[in-house]
């Protein structure tokens, strides 16, 4: 853990210009992208630092494709996208770049599938709070997304 | 009509046929007695026998999965709260850490609490996690760890169980449904 605090401390540095920024994104946001919609956004987290994860479905209302490439939240350090499957009676789980979503197509990130995997807490979150999310295209456009903090035992 | 009839017959004999007809997968014959050296949620050492005299469920993760395991231990925790109480009361969730350095007790105590009263937080040193993973033949495997330090488990998804004895019944799958799960812990519950 103490070879963590130098991370820490430039995180906690960091944070406010990240948030600064982000209100901005979230400004322009929403004018760019009305081409992406997501829908029941949940982040399943528990008591403790243990990591989230990210649910929702995202529908791609344009006519060109589009590649979710990442994510990141204030409330968090880290954002990753993963991918969990089973073989054999294994749980698998590892991260992914990018994905990319068809004209008209609508993914589903969802349990033991697709997921984002927010680690280490930057604030407290708890059951009922919400968590703000920008989600990153590779087109540059981003989008900021409202989470809803739940339980895993409502999923 | 005399469908409903034929399928409540079905059921019945089913039901109160043998002992060997878990919906889930029959494990009575090749698994070993529920035994291990582990330490508890509180930092005590226990043994196996420690946990006889309640049907106890075991599940092999660790804390740092966010998807896989608190969906798993959520579903099984949601299994156990549909039974009444005195059930409820006959039934202990071992959760077994294969992330012994990130798994203190103190962690998998906090973790296991929001699951319900049921689950205990079982971990140890590599060689205890070891012997208890190779005595239920289920692997587990660490990725390499991320510039942040961050590494992954690849672990089993079953779900073994065992009656008050400590002698091995079934074995969930993930591609088992809820309901016979449900099925078959209220049936080991009361098999008595
Ligand atoms: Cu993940």
């Amino acid at each position: 853990m103490a070879n963590n605090l130098p991370g820490v401390l430039i995180g906690r540095a960091c944070q406010g210009m990240a948030l600064s920024a982000l209100t901005l994104l979230l400004m322009a946001g929403v004018a760019q992208a009305q081409s992406l919609e997501v829908t029941n956004a949940r982040l399943s987290l528990l008591p403790g630092d243990t990591p989230g994860a990210g649910y929702f479905e995202l529908q791609n209302l344009s006519d060109e494709a589009v590649a979710l490439v990442g994510a990141e939240s204030p409330a968090f350090e880290n954002v990753e996208m993963h991918v969990s499957s089973e073989h054999n009676g294994m749980a698998h789980m590892h991260a992914i770049e990018s994905i990319e979503i068809a004209p008209g197509e609508r993914i589903e990130f969802a349990p033991k599938g697709h997921h984002l995997m927010f680690i280490r807490r930057a604030t407290p979150l708890s059951e009922g709070d919400e968590a703000d999310v920008v989600l990153k295209f590779s087109d540059e456009q981003r989008l900021p997304v409202t989470f809803e903090v739940v339980s895993p035992a409502s999923m | 009509m005399y469908k409903l009839l034929l399928a409540g017959l079905v059921t019945l004999l089913l039901v109160g046929c043998s002992d060997q007809s878990w919906r889930t997968t029959d494990i009575g014959d090749i698994m070993p007695k529920l035994d291990f050296s582990l330490t508890d949620e509180e930092g005590e050492a226990v043994q196996g026998e420690d946990y006889r005299g309640k049907v106890t469920l075991v599940y092999f993760g660790y804390t740092f999965c966010p998807d896989v395991c608190p969906i798993t231990l959520a579903r099984l925790g949601d299994a156990i709260r549909k039974l009444d109480e005195e059930t409820r009361d006959e039934i202990q969730v071992l959760f077994i850490s294969v992330d012994p350095s990130r798994d203190t007790p103190e962690v998998l105590k906090r973790y296991t609490h929001a699951f319900g009263p049921e689950f205990v937080g079982l971990t140890g040193d590599k060689a205890e996690i070891d012997a208890v993973t190779n005595r239920y033949r289920v692997a587990y495997e660490y990725s390499e760890a991320n510039e942040n330090g961050d590494y992954l488990v690849n672990h089993s998804s079953a779900v073994f169980a065992f009656d008050r004895e400590g002698q091995a019944q079934f074995l969930v799958r993930d591609s088992h449904p809820v309901s016979d799960v449900e099925a078959d812990i209220k049936r080991l519950v009361a098999k008595g």
